[in-house]
């Protein structure tokens, strides 16, 4: 499509000391909580995903980094037997946005968390949590909020109802949309439409605190949910007592973003005026399996990119 | 003070069913702005004004954090390839989206043809379809009078909405099979919805339960 939209964007000098400076105390904040910093190569090789931003080296077809879970993660499983437990990094990814305007290159500063035994993935998840919470402050960024919401909320009922795994994609992509009378026309004809559906308004009520946990259990899932449910009272619990100053918390059982890889709690970081979250990241246990390592990992990325496009509309906080 | 919210309405199609709905609400357009040349219609609510804007740019607009709500249809929102949210359908403005050929066509004429034509301005929910249904044909674009397309000569068939049948009539096409339904929606920008929720979200609620409403009952 021929357009004149800066999708690799110069930063010129504002936005460049920006960009140093957030990257400088955000990686900071992670280096005192035990975070190390690995750098995995710009270029990706096995590029699987079309909306990457591909090219051939030699008679080899590689890719930009279009994720640092990933790369760090093909990193990890090649060159370490135990894997550290804290990990950062920063830097650029490349990937093509559903909005054609918005730019293909991003930068991007996170953490990630790893763990060989699953009893210490609660505690893995408060402790991103509370290191997420921390940003909007060392950003200077006031009235944001910070959405929790968990991938098993509509993955395990999919699942539980045999739904095929394309119908299940597709329903998460309608549901992330609020979309709910589109999964009703997709469901047309499933046996547990009904039940599916019932679940769907529930997740989709709207953001608005612990009150539709109670929802949830009276809910056609109540039962088969009970575990995630108790998780998510709980987080929501102590994160609530630890909460900043101007950082308000929100249970969002609609966040369904990310059904294919995430598989336990979400996090979605929000300020006022931004057309995209500002960090998001959750638990991706499959990851790890996936490629023959028994780790389980949870993370967030900053997106440093919408707090550029945020400055343009405010001056630097 | 919070930035007063702008709601992208369509021109057009769904525009004569969508304004009496709004009429005696917060949501009614200033009617001698209406009849200006402005765009920018204030309406009754002072924090709120709409925009109106021909169906195919709507989405950007709503996507792009312009507006922070917006009303188009689900065949414009089928083509456009953006992020955001779709908070209900408003079961106005009602359409089917139809392969169309001249009169006595079957279905199994059409696809019998080496070398299918097919006409519209729906080209991704085309191409969905004929994917879904295994089948091989050229796309023609066009932007309008579709209907003439098969009659001169341009194409075998058309994909075009469908509501009352009268067009089709006057050019001898007929329905060979339905592909899908068609109506209005009310849709959300995401960033706005999701970091205002509190704001917006009682808005969105508000405006859909008078979109719904019957015409006659929306205007009391």
């Amino acid at each position: 499509m021929p357009t004149h939209t800066p999708s690799f964007p110069d930063l010129l000098f504002g936005d460049a000391a920006r960009l140093r400076r957030w990257e400088t105390l955000l990686m900071a904040h992670l280096d005192r909580a035990g975070y190390r910093e690995l750098h995995p190569s710009l270029v990706m090789r096995n590029p699987a995903n079309p909306s990457t931003v591909r090219f051939f080296d030699g008679d080899q077809l590689v890719a930009l980094r279009w994720d640092f879970t990933e790369a760090l993660a093909r990193t990890l499983v090649r060159r370490f037997q135990d894997p550290p437990p804290r990990l950062s990094y920063a830097g650029p990814v490349f990937r093509r946005p559903t909005n054609f305007w918005d730019p293909v290159e991003r930068f991007e500063v996170g953490c990630e968390n790893i763990q060989t035994d699953r009893d210490q993935r609660l505690e893995a998840d408060r402790e991103l949590a509370g290191l997420l919470m921390a940003v909007p402050a060392l950003l200077g960024l006031e009235g944001c909020l910070l959405h929790i919401g968990h991938a098993a909320l509509l993955r395990r009922p999919l699942e539980a109802e045999q739904v095929p795994a394309e119908l299940a994609l597709e329903l998460a992509r309608v549901l992330d949309r609020r979309a709910i009378h589109r999964a009703a026309d997709l469901l047309a004809g499933h046996p547990a439409k009904d039940r599916l559906l019932a679940h769907a308004e529930i997740l989709l009520s709207g953001p608005n605190g612990a009150g539709s946990l109670d929802d949830l259990a009276r809910g056609p899932y109540g039962a088969l949910l009970e575990a995630e449910a108790g998780q998510l009272r709980r987080v929501l619990e102590r994160l609530s007592a630890h909460l900043p100053p101007g950082l308000t918390l929100r249970l969002d059982m609609g966040d369904l973003r990310g059904l294919s890889f995430y598989t336990g709690p979400t996090l979605r970081l929000w300020a006022p005026g931004a057309q995209r979250e500002l960090a998001a990241g959750g638990r991706y246990d499959g990851l790890f399996p996936e490629m023959g390592r028994p780790w389980y990992a949870a993370g967030f990325c900053v997106r440093l990119t919408t707090l550029l496009e945020l400055g343009d509309a405010k001056e630097d906080a | 003070m919070t930035k007063p919210l702008l709601i992208a309405l369509p021109k057009g199609r769904l525009e004569e069913e969508l304004l009496p709905r709004l009429r005696g609400s917060a949501f009614e357009l200033d009617p001698k702005a209406l009849k200006s040349r402005r765009l920018r219609i204030p309406m009754a609510d002072p924090q709120l004004s709409a925009i109106l804007l021909k169906g195919a740019d709507l989405p950007r607009y709503v996507a792009g954090g312009v507006a922070a709500l917006g009303v188009v249809g689900s065949d414009i929102l089928d083509e456009t390839p953006v992020d955001l949210m779709e908070l209900g359908d408003l079961d106005f403005g009602v359409c089917r989206m139809c392969l169309c050929a001249p009169d006595g066509t079957t279905l199994d004429q059409l696809l019998a043809k080496p070398h299918l034509r097919i006409a519209t301005k729906f080209l991704m929910g085309t191409g969905r379809w004929l994917a879904q249904e295994g089948v091989t044909a050229e796309l023609v674009p066009l932007q309008s009078s579709v209907e003439l397309a098969p009659v001169l000569g341009l194409a075998d068939a058309i994909v075009d909405l469908v509501q009352s049948g009268r067009t089709l009539q006057a050019h001898h096409l007929g329905v060979v099979t339905v592909l899908g339904r068609a109506s209005a929606r009310l849709v959300a920008c995401r960033g706005t919805y999701l970091s205002e929720p509190d704001r917006i979200g009682p808005l969105a609620r508000a405006l859909a339960g008078l979109l719904k409403a019957a015409p006659a009952a929306a205007q009391g």
